[in-house]
């Protein structure tokens, strides 16, 4: 029967711990049984040894028995021999008194057959069964043999014989007795061992102890092992060959030995069951730690507390150990992981993505009768920062802000979201609270200076603010709304904050149409372009004509460039409306007389695109404008992103002949490093300085530095938002050579334009009509 | 009982017989040896006469005495004329009895001491076994013949007879341990004139 008949397959152990266990109890059975085995065999073939030396020796004994058996008749014999009486009975055939003779020797050695056998061959005797013949007996009697077995009846009979001697011998005596199995058993009693003993005729003896050799142990049988042991015995008779059988039960001697077998194999199977039990006992120590690591192992990629006990000090202890530190550096990496994918690495601030977490952990935690505020922060003037001072100044400037947060706002959750961009949540706020107090309190933490290398940089900033549930109960929702307003804060100038409010989000909505809007007017050539003339007080006449951009939309009416730049500006819509400006003012002012230039605004993101240059001079050649009687006007502004690239631009739109022009000089940073790095055909004057100039104070002051300044660097000035005559004196007296503003017109369209120039044609009229 | 097998050779010359028959005596010479052809010691030889002697009373040559010497019958064999009487004197410094239960004599002598004497006749012819009753390893014979022609042989197993006439004999040929039955060969001889010789073999216990 094959071993697969039990087990599915190839044999495998489902664990370590019945592997070793079965391992080790199969190799010591194995083992066990052969000991066994060969002590079992040993013992066997011990007791069959045994068995045969008892025979052999008892066999020897036998003989002993026998012949002393033999010699004690034959004393019998000797006496009566020797007896002159008897003696002389036989001398003279006195057969009555030899019978009576023999009968009182039968009596007396409790003989079974007593008789004389003369010399001359006959016979007087003695018994109860039939004798054997006397010429069977007489020669082995003549020959002097004095012992031996004889036929008496159907038995065979031990004898002893002596002679009788007058003196000569006349015959002999002999005494028999049967060896029959009563003699026999009696005889065996003298053995020291149980052993059957038989004597029979060579003739009567089984075919196998025939085979055998005398004097030699053989085995017969079949369920029952017998040893045999056969001998010849003397014969006295002619014709009989008498053999002595000892027989000796091998099973019975060995059933001795059975004790001490059951013995060994019940000594072997307690071992057995010791071997077994131990190999268990040590298959579990060393795998009980595996299957916990193997446990640990599973729980450690379920995300779980995977650490195992320890218990020893030595290799599986060692990988306990290993293992523990492993889940250890696991447990650390993924935390910083962890950390890494939810903060920000430059501020070491939760990031967007932990902010909305944390933002819709806190909502959904919110009690109904409690507020939480969103506060979108963007610092004011970050991009100036960055772009001044540099990258590095800039991250500085970021985790001051940060860290400065964290430490003020305590408990509330700072957020940097990208950029210049952070985000606070403020949870658990009163129905009552007043939010106003808590905005204001917020502004405060950004109402200072930093020092970022030596340098004072603002950080201010613009806050917009949504609060749950009022705006929003979702984190997205707050969070665009918080956006918006934050849009809306950074709209009204910097430095404030912003509640969010539904128009909010209507004003979104707004700007998204607006985009659109503006896309289409772009495509399908929507704009207008208005002129406001520009005049030289030095000249008195009529200079230029800056254009200036207006949108007639189809619903809305006329809507100010104040509306839509900025968001031509966002959305980078301004590069293409600019483009249309610079080439519809040159097709424009080509219309005009030669003397009159025309000024086109462009803007920052504009002068940026790298086919400025290009677009300039195509829009030039296309009109068959000269270049000097294009003037393009740029704001400080466009020098703060890369200084080194705008004055190459500069440079480049300067070779072409085009006049350069910066405007709302005097607002925003007005370094005057921008005067000297490039030479400005003209400064233009912010309007602010020129509102003021009536109102006295030092307004004109400024004015004339500006003048004198753009004097000696040989530029020209022009003063915008002029209304007012009395401005315009002010401003001849200080030396700015030329104006612009409602005083002398506000924008006119195109067709306008030539009407204008009509009126103004020569500078007598035109004094005339100033005096 | 074992003994060496011997055999009779009686050795007779026709011739001598003969010769001494008719007008001379005869001489017979008798060899008795063994199955191995040795000569057999102290066998008695007897040659008798068809019909008897009738030649009157028979005298033996030697003294017809059996002493007891060292426990021993002295001589061991002894050939007695029948009628003729045999003294048994006691030699040895103990007692001895004697005792005969064969046919031809059949007597007891009780125990008697050193230097006496006692003396038996022995009227019928054949063997006499003597046995001492105290001492049973001594033997002595005693052979009574009923002719003048008997002698025992010599060491050369040679026994010499004479004074026979011619005729014919029937010999005997005995000796103690002698294995045939009886105890003695017998067969016919003619004797003639002058010398006659025979050699005889027989078995011996």
């Amino acid at each position: 029967m094959r071993l697969s008949t039990f087990f599915p397959g190839p044999l495998r152990f489902r664990t370590l711990k019945l592997r070793i266990a079965v391992v080790y109890a199969a190799l010591f059975a194995i083992v066990l049984a052969t000991v066994v085995l060969l002590a079992g065999n040993g013992v066997a073939r011990f007791g069959e040894n045994s068995a045969s030396r008892d025979l052999a020796a008892n066999a020897r004994v036998f003989d002993e028995i026998i012949g002393l058996r033999a010699k004690q008749m034959r004393a019998s014999t000797d006496i009566l021999s020797r007896d002159f009486g008897f003696r002389e009975a036989v001398a003279t055939h006195d057969d009555a008194t030899i019978e009576s003779a023999l009968l009182s020797l039968r009596q007396r050695s409790n003989s079974a057959a007593a008789f004389v056998v003369g010399l001359d061959g006959s016979m007087v005797g003695s018994s109860d069964a039939n004798l054997p013949p006397v010429e069977s007996l007489w020669s082995a009697l003549d020959g002097g043999q004095e012992r031996g077995m004889i036929r008496l009846g159907g038995l065979l009979a031990l004898a002893a014989a002596s002679p009788i001697q007058v003196p000569d011998t006349v015959g002999w005596l002999v005494l028999a007795q049967p060896l029959d199995a009563a003699e026999m058993r009696r005889l065996s009693r003298l053995a020291a061992v149980d052993i059957g003993a038989r004597v029979v005729g060579a003739s009567q003896l089984s075919p196998a102890l025939r085979r055998a050799a005398l004097g030699q142990v053989v085995e017969t049988g079949g369920s029952e092992r017998i040893l045999h042991h056969v001998t010849a015995l003397p014969a006295l008779q002619e014709g009989l060959r008498p053999r002595l059988v000892l027989d000796h039960s091998l099973t019975a001697a060995l059933a001795e030995y059975a004790g001490l077998q059951w013995l060994l194999a019940a000594l072997a199977a307690a071992g057995l069951t010791l071997v077994i039990a131990a190999s268990w006992r040590v298959a579990r120590t060393i795998t009980r730690p595996l299957s916990a690591l193997d446990a640990a192992t599973r729980r450690l990629g379920e995300g779980k507390n995977a650490k195992v006990a320890v218990t020893s000090d030595d290799e599986i202890g060692r990988l306990g150990t290993s293992f523990n530190t492993m889940v250890d550096a696991i447990a650390e990496r993924e935390r910083q992981i962890t950390h890494v994918a939810l903060h920000d690495g430059l501020t070491n601030l939760p990031n967007r993505k932990l902010f909305v977490e944390q933002l819709d952990h806190a909502l959904a935690r919110r009690r109904d009768d409690a507020q939480l505020m969103v506060v979108y922060v963007d610092l004011d003037d970050f991009k100036v920062v960055n772009d001044t001072l540099g990258h590095p100044a800039g991250d500085a400037l970021l985790r001051n802000v940060a860290s400065h947060l964290q430490e003020v706002l305590g408990d509330a959750i700072v957020a940097r979201l990208g950029g210049d961009e952070f985000a606070i949540l403020l949870t658990d706020l009163a129905a009552s609270e007043n939010l106003a107090a808590l905005a204001d309190r917020l502004q405060d933490c950004f109402d200072r200076s930093v020092l970022i290398d030596g340098q004072q940089a603002d950080a201010s900033a613009s806050l917009g603010i949504a609060v749950a549930p009022a705006d929003g109960t979702d984190g997205i929702t707050l969070m665009k709304n918080a956006d918006l307003a934050l849009y809306r804060a950074k709209r009204d100038g910097k430095s404030t904050y912003h509640f969010f409010e539904q128009s909010l989000d209507e004003q979104a909505r707004h700007r998204r149409q607006m985009e659109l809007d503006l896309r289409l007017a772009i495509r399908d050539g929507g704009f207008e372009l208005h002129f406001q003339p520009l005049y030289s007080l030095r000249e008195e006449r009529l200079k230029a004509f800056e254009a200036l951009i207006r949108w007639p939309h189809p619903q809305r009416g006329m809507i100010s460039p104040a509306d839509f730049i900025p968001l031509a500006e966002e959305t980078g819509l301004i590069v293409q409306i600019g483009e249309w400006v610079i080439r519809e003012a040159c097709r424009q002012a080509a219309s005009w007389p030669g003397d009159i230039s025309v000024a086109v605004n462009v803007s920052p993101k504009q002068f940026l695109s790298p086919n400025l240059a290009i677009v300039v001079m195509s829009a030039l050649t296309t009109a068959g404008l000269p270049a000097t009687r294009l003037e393009l006007e740029i704001t400080e502004s466009i020098f703060i992103s890369n200084v080194e690239r705008t004055l190459d631009a500069l440079h480049g739109l300067r070779k072409l002949g085009v006049r350069i022009a910066l405007d709302d000089f005097g607002t925003g940073y007005s370094s005057l490093s921008y005067l000297r790095s490039f030479p400005f055909d003209k400064l233009k004057i912010d309007q602010s300085f020129v509102r003021d100039l009536t109102a006295g104070g030092n307004a004109n002051a400024v004015i004339r530095a500006i003048t004198t300044l753009a004097d000696a660097l040989g530029m020209e000035t022009l003063a915008e938002g002029v209304e007012e005559e009395a401005q315009a004196e002010i401003l001849r007296q200080e030396g700015c050579r030329q104006i612009q503003g409602y005083l002398l017109s506000k924008p006119i369209n195109a067709a306008a334009v030539h009407a204008f120039i009509g009126d103004m044609a020569g500078p007598a009229e035109q004094e005339r009509r100033r005096a | 009982m074992k003994g060496p097998l011997a055999t009779f050779a009686v050795l007779v010359s026709g011739a001598w017989i003969a010769a001494a028959w008719a007008a001379s005596p005869a001489l017979v010479q008798v060899q008795v040896v063994d199955k191995r052809g040795l000569p057999i010691r102290d066998a008695v030889v007897e040659l008798d006469p068809e019909g008897g002697w009738r030649g009157g009373p028979i005298r033996l040559p030697g003294r017809a005495a059996m002493a007891q010497k060292n426990i021993a019958f002295t001589p061991g064999t002894l050939i007695v004329a029948k009628g003729g009487s045999v003294a048994f004197p006691n030699l040895d410094t103990v007692r001895h009895s004697i005792y005969s239960f064969s046919k031809a004599a059949r007597f007891e002598i009780d125990l008697y001491g050193r230097d006496q004497t006692r003396s038996k006749s022995f009227p019928v012819a054949g063997t006499v076994a003597l046995g001492c009753n105290i001492h049973d390893q001594m033997r002595g014979y005693i052979r009574v013949v009923d002719t003048p022609f008997a002698g025992k042989t010599d060491q050369n197993g040679i026994v010499r007879l004479s004074g026979l006439s011619a005729g014919k004999y029937q010999l005997t040929i005995w000796h103690p341990r002698a294995r045939v039955p009886g105890g003695e060969i017998k067969r016919a001889m003619a004797i003639q004139a002058g010398s006659n010789s025979q050699k005889i073999a027989m078995d011996l216990r």
